[in-house]
């Protein structure tokens, strides 16, 4: 009996993958369709153990022991021990523009990965040229971020990792800018590149207990904890210490008097107990604010 | 193309920072409109908004007439222009002006067409075959400017396009966009913290700090008429020289002291400080570094509104000197003709132009003359 249309693809897709030649020889529809499921599993068993994006996501999530990674790299033709850097990269909706746009800003020839981490996140694991410093990582993070933004108009988000010297070292990358994209866009949501090393007190808060953070609020405002303060007070306040607790210089810039700058201040201070003219007082109030939007994250998830 | 509205634009981020307020503006088809003010104060975010890259808190955006806050970036019919722009490194120059149309499924002959008008408008067609790394500086930015300008767009959005060139190709490019925006007919707004790149491009600019719309207007009104000390201060280079005065009024008569030096107000002048009632307060006295002179003609026509001083430093620029002096410890300073006798360590009699001096409340730090 000839070949079925099905199984010369399942065939086709086989040689296309592995480079193996298979020749079948059947006799019924029924082993045509069984040889066509056993092509199948053998190619998607050859993807699991040979393709680099499956290997790198493997590797970062730390699914693989550390006694395999330089064997199955070598096997990969990629080399364990190159100097890299990785770039986690967030949108909305990462597509096939997205995609094509990375690929092609980074060419094969340049030795650069793409890993499909999840629906929305991209990872971009990159060998650094001799000479490249951190400086440069920040510089091509930017321009990944301005490339996606003028091309695909994607709103990106970016963070990127420490320079490492071996493929040991990726899960430990990951997890840094797994935290740093993720700190990046709760404290300092105003920014599309977020350094794994400038994460400041955000990095701190994050990795803190919720309870332990319920109950530095409840001991900052009573058990009274407001959910949130509206735009105004927030605003108010943020531009307050933009200005270095300036009241002369806040007032101006928020075209009000001084008088109705203080009058609010002192509101806050009835509300919360913290007079945030003295630097104490606003050094928690900043920080408890911080504490705040973390918990509403925490909650929304 | 198209007219752009923004009205009450606010931009508030989850974690509180408020990064514009209240901006409000109407753009007219093909104008050339620029955001300019230090680091920070908001102008990138208002061009991210624009273009849908940021979410817009608060206001109302439309384009044609039609709102755009919730549209899609893609579907806004804009194209962007950015500071950090890559050229994909094994594609020649048409493959990547063409390559944003080919992820966009347009019809190959389509696409041929406008790179190939894109290339004569930018005169880059004799380097259509070549690849990024046998460009220039100047001839990659024109590449970039391509991939923007094959997307025949409604509005073009740059931000700070040229910050990566040297300093004389920033001239040569910056006379490629003018020319750009007169063939193409294109509204552009475009994002600068550099002030002479606002005054040389702009039909109008808006300066901005700290989140707020400070002013909109030409450049030369800006220049002329500030409204307010940040404004005065920020347009003009080298900036514009202001001093701690006392207003005095008597009669119809209005001067203004600087420690030793009394200055008699010119009647266009004066109106604004007696309704004010500034008499014994004291403003801030703003005057372009242009309008100090010390020819003797001037100082001779002008016996009330002299300074004398020792010049600190005498810079030669070839066509103008610079001269620094201070008076009653403010550094000011006085662009001057190249012939001046002046050097450094000269005691110098100056005389104001008091038409030109602009007067500015202490407190609220807005004009009063002007």
């Amino acid at each position: 009996m000839d070949l079925t249309q099905e199984l010369t693809k399942a065939l086709a897709e086989l040689k296309r993958i592995t480079g193996i030649t298979l020749e079948v020889n059947i006799d019924t529809p029924e082993a045509a369709e069984q040889a066509v499921i056993q092509i199948r599993c053998l190619c998607t068993a050859y993807k699991e153990k040979y393709n680099k994006s499956d290997f790198l996501q493997g590797l970062m999530t730390g699914g693989i022991p550390a006694y395999d990674i330089a064997e199955r790299a070598n096997r990969l033709h990629i080399n364990p021990d190159d100097k890299r850097v990785l770039f986690l990269l967030e949108s909305r909706h990462i597509d096939e523009t997205v995609s094509e746009i990375l690929k092609n800003m980074f060419p094969a020839q340049t030795k650069t990965y793409l890993v499909p981490v999840t629906e929305n996140t991209l990872a971009l694991l990159r060998p650094v040229r001799p000479g490249e410093t951190e400086a440069d990582s920040r510089r091509i993070a930017r321009t990944i971020v301005d490339t996606l933004n003028t091309e695909a108009l994607a709103q990106v988000q970016l963070s990127y990792s420490f320079i490492f010297k071996s493929l040991a070292d990726l899960p430990e990358a990951f997890r840094e800018t797994s935290l740093a994209l993720k700190v990046g866009k709760l404290f300092y949501s105003e920014q599309t590149v977020f350094p794994y090393n400038e994460l400041g007190v955000g990095r701190l808060i994050y990795q803190l207990p919720v309870t332990l953070c319920e109950n530095f609020l409840k001991e900052i405002f009573g058990p009274d904890v407001p959910e949130s303060f509206d735009d105004d007070t927030l605003g108010t306040i943020n531009r307050f210490f933009q200005n270095n607790l300036n009241i002369a210089e806040t007032s101006r810039q928020l075209h009000m008097h001084r008088n109705t700058l203080i009058y609010r201040l002192e509101q806050i201070e009835k509300r919360t107990g913290l007079d945030v003219r003295l630097f104490e007082d606003a050094m928690t109030f900043k920080i408890a604010i911080m504490v705040l939007n973390y918990l509403q994250s925490e909650r929304n998830h | 193309m198209a007219s752009l509205s923004l009205q009450g634009i606010q931009k508030i981020y989850p974690n509180g920072f408020h990064a514009v307020k209240d901006f409000n503006l109407e753009i007219e088809d093909k104008e050339f409109i620029i955001f300019v003010g230090p680091s920070g104060c908001g102008k990138s975010t208002t061009l991210r908004m624009i273009a849908g890259l940021e979410d817009i808190s608060g206001g109302t955006l439309k384009i044609d007439g039609k709102v755009m806050n919730d549209v899609e970036p893609k579907d806004r019919d804009i194209a962007m222009v950015f500071q950090n722009y890559a050229l994909y490194p094994h594609m020649t120059v048409y493959d990547n002006m063409a390559f944003g149309l080919k992820l966009r499924k347009v019809p190959k002959d389509e696409i041929d067409k406008k790179v190939r008008e894109a290339a004569r408008i930018l005169d880059l067609e004799k380097l259509l075959d070549r690849k990024p790394k046998a460009l220039s500086g100047g001839q990659r930015q024109r590449v970039a400017m391509g991939r923007a300008i094959v997307r025949n767009p409604k509005v073009f959005l740059m931000d700070e396009p040229l910050s990566n060139l040297d300093a004389k190709l920033r001239v040569q490019m910056r006379i490629e966009i003018s020319k750009l925006h007169e063939n193409l007919g294109a509204t552009i707004i475009y994002v600068t913290h550099d002030q002479t790149e606002a005054m040389t491009l702009g039909t109008r600019i808006v300066v901005m700090k700290d989140g707020v719309v400070q002013q909109v207007d030409t450049p030369q009104n800006l220049y002329n008429t500030p409204c307010n000390l940040f404004v005065a201060g920020f347009i003009g280079s080298p900036q514009m020289n202001f001093m701690d005065a006392v207003c005095n009024i008597k009669g119809n008569d209005v001067t203004l002291t600087v420690g030793e030096h009394v200055l008699k107000v010119p009647a266009s002048k004066k109106k604004a400080l007696i309704d004010g009632g500034y008499n014994g307060k004291t403003v801030v006295l703003g005057i372009r570094p242009e309008d100090v002179h010390d020819s003797e003609a001037f100082i001779s026509n002008s016996p009330d509104s002299v300074i004398t001083s020792t010049i600190k430093v005498y810079e030669l620029l070839g066509a103008e000197v610079f001269l620094y002096f201070d008076v009653e410890g403010t550094q000011m300073t006085a662009r001057v003709n190249p012939r001046t006798t002046l050097r450094t360590g000269d005691k110098a009699v100056f005389a104001l132009d008091m038409e030109k001096i602009h007067v500015f409340d202490k407190d609220t730090e807005l004009t009063i003359t002007n």
